[in-house]
């Protein structure tokens, strides 16, 4: 039993961990808390949904129609929205009010026009998960788990190699500073959207495959990102992968140790203690306190 | 004409609850988004209490507020310390935690299936069990609850509330406790947003958890923004409209499930519009800049 709830947690870790990572790339750089993250999530497993029942293409080309879709979408949205909220010297909390707007009108868009119940875009028949350590695991989720490190660790070595991977970096860093050295901030800002709305498409539509699909499903799994961001440390890639797994052991522990209705609080009482007793998570620097 | 009264007895609620969200976000700076957390605790506080012990409707008001404070005592300690943004996310946290208590916990709450049969209140005698009556009802508390906001906003106390709203590292170096004052503002717009709660589970008489999601925090905050933070004009105008409004769209004919979807996508958009082209909402005071 142990061994299959291990499989379980890992494989919805690493499906956290790629969301948070995705994530924490966007907020290190702007700033504020991207929800409508979860929308992008969403409108990308549904891209993908249609090119796989509708128009009947394969699987592999539905996650690049989504990942095209995520990319426009994403930096659609900092070109419309946040960039001229940010030209207006808005608050942090003004930007996340409007991504929380704009989470809400996405998610009911494809509510809309999907409809509320739950759809599917599996294809053939059902078939037993292949045999892992004692315990079974399905194709999907063990492409999840290969697909999340893998792209996680692309993405620290475009980071740490890469030149636009660098200016993201010293935007993250100090974005005035950057500016004034002669970065192309502005241009930093479009790419980060970029890369962290790809990195999510891929992870939702394996997500889809996996566990099917709901207006709602993004909105629950960026909750649990960006909790799992806070956990491993905001601003942290590492710690963002860490907090993901960390999530997912939480979640399948959870409902083996408690009732599965208490699976979701369970997380946010972890949550809770952590901003109680260390808010900056295990591999995040101390916050600075201020910003003169 | 009753319709129109119930509608009135809802707007007086919501009143409630977006003035005293609005002394948080609009006069403190802090947005929250689990105001329907607090608003859950008075409800479901004073239900049980009438339901299983047979308390009159001011104990359970007061009861509710006093868990409320308590409660809220749990996101100060922990989050408001923090940077803005945290505190967002440990209040999303909390209504979520919150949620899923009174979903849950059916041995205490009813779980899905909520508390049902809550009496109608007796205030001193007073039964209030038409909807001519609960309007009153509703107005009085509303207008008692204004009227505190209003004190208190016009106070040394809420001075210092905006002055952190401005620029916390400046109040800090004038010698005021900000940790201290934020989470007094937040106990108190806490218990006022129980009173709300308190008086809705006694007028619908039936509560459960689907009335207090993130959803139902979402709308407030959007009753503030749009209707304007930081003058209390604003949330009171906001609530108006936002409850209004969707009514006129029951006119429209539209199917359920449609009108639900476009409902929040009125919400939502009237939130981004808001805040790109007028933060300070309808009559507000506070434009959400840097």
């Amino acid at each position: 039993m142990h061994a299959q709830l291990l499989v379980n947690a890992l494989a919805a870790g690493a499906g956290y961990a790629l969301v948070a990572v995705s994530f924490g790339l966007i907020y290190r750089v702007v700033c504020f808390f991207h929800i409508a993250h979860g929308a992008v999530y969403t409108l990308a497993a549904y891209c993908a949904f249609l090119c796989i029942t509708t128009l009947g293409r394969p699987a592999v080309l539905a996650m690049g129609a989504a990942v095209v879709a995520a990319v426009a979408i994403g930096v659609g949205l900092e070109l419309l929205i946040y960039r001229p909220l940010r030209r207006r010297n808005s608050s942090d909390a003004a930007l996340l009010l409007a991504s929380l707007g704009l989470l809400i009108v996405l998610q009911n868009v494809v509510s809309l026009v999907f409809g509320d119940e739950t759809r599917s875009m599996r294809q053939g028949n059902v078939v037993a998960g292949i045999a892992l350590i004692g315990a079974r695991i399905t194709r999907v989720q063990l492409a999840i788990l290969l697909v999340s490190p893998i792209l996680t660790g692309g993405l620290w070595a475009w980071l740490r190699f890469g030149r636009y991977g660098k200016y993201v970096r010293a935007v993250a860093d100090d974005t005035e500073l950057s500016t004034i050295v002669g970065i192309p901030t502005e241009r930093v800002f479009v790419v980060v959207f970029a890369v962290g709305s790809a990195l999510v498409a891929v992870i939702a539509v394996l997500n889809g495959l996996d566990t099917d699909l709901t207006p709602l499903m993004g909105f629950r799994v960026i909750l649990k990102g960006i909790v799992a961001a806070i956990i491993g440390g905001i601003g942290s890639m590492p710690g963002a992968f860490l907090g993901g797994m960390v999530i997912g052991v939480l979640e399948s522990w959870g409902a083996w140790v408690l009732p599965s209705q208490w699976q979701d609080t369970t997380v946010f009482v972890v949550l809770v203690v952590f901003l109680l007793v260390r808010p900056h998570g295990v591999l995040g620097r101390p916050l600075r306190k201020a910003r003169i | 004409m009753d319709y129109v009264l119930h509608i009135l007895v809802l707007v007086g609620i919501y009143v409630i609850l977006a003035v005293s969200l609005d002394l948080i976000v609009g006069h403190t700076g802090f947005l929250s988004i689990g105001h329907a957390a607090f608003y859950g605790i008075g409800a479901y506080t004073s239900a049980l209490l009438a339901v299983n012990v047979g308390a009159p409707f001011i104990v359970g008001v007061v009861c509710g507020m006093l868990i409320a404070v308590l409660l809220s005592f749990t996101i100060s300690l922990s989050a408001l310390r923090l940077h803005g943004d945290y505190f967002v996310i440990a209040t999303f946290a909390f209504q979520m935690i919150l949620f899923n208590i009174f979903n849950n916990w059916t041995d205490l709450t009813g779980g899905a299936m909520g508390v049902p049969g809550i009496p109608y209140p007796v205030l001193l005698g007073w039964h209030v069990d038409s909807n001519l009556e609960f309007v009153a009802l509703a107005a009085l508390i509303a207008g008692l609850i204004y009227l505190i906001s209003w004190r208190i906003v016009t106070s040394p106390f809420g001075r210092v509330l905006r002055a952190i709203r401005e620029d916390e590292v400046v109040a800090k170096a004038m010698g005021k406790n900000t940790s201290r004052l934020k989470a007094t503002a937040f106990a108190v717009s806490a218990a006022l947003a129980a009173s709300a709660g308190s008086l809705y589970a006694h007028y619908i008489t039936y509560i459960d958890a689907s009335s207090f999601t993130v959803m139902e925090s979402i709308l407030i905050i959007s009753m503030v923004i749009i209707g304007g933070a930081g003058s209390l004009w604003g949330p009171l105008i906001g609530a108006f409209v936002l409850v209004t409004l969707p009514e006129a769209l029951r006119f429209v004919g539209l199917p359920s499930s449609v009108a639900a979807n476009l409902r929040q996508i009125i919400y939502g958009t009237l939130l981004v519009v808001m805040m790109m082209f007028r933060p300070r909402g309808l009559v507000g005071t506070y434009a959400f800049r840097r």
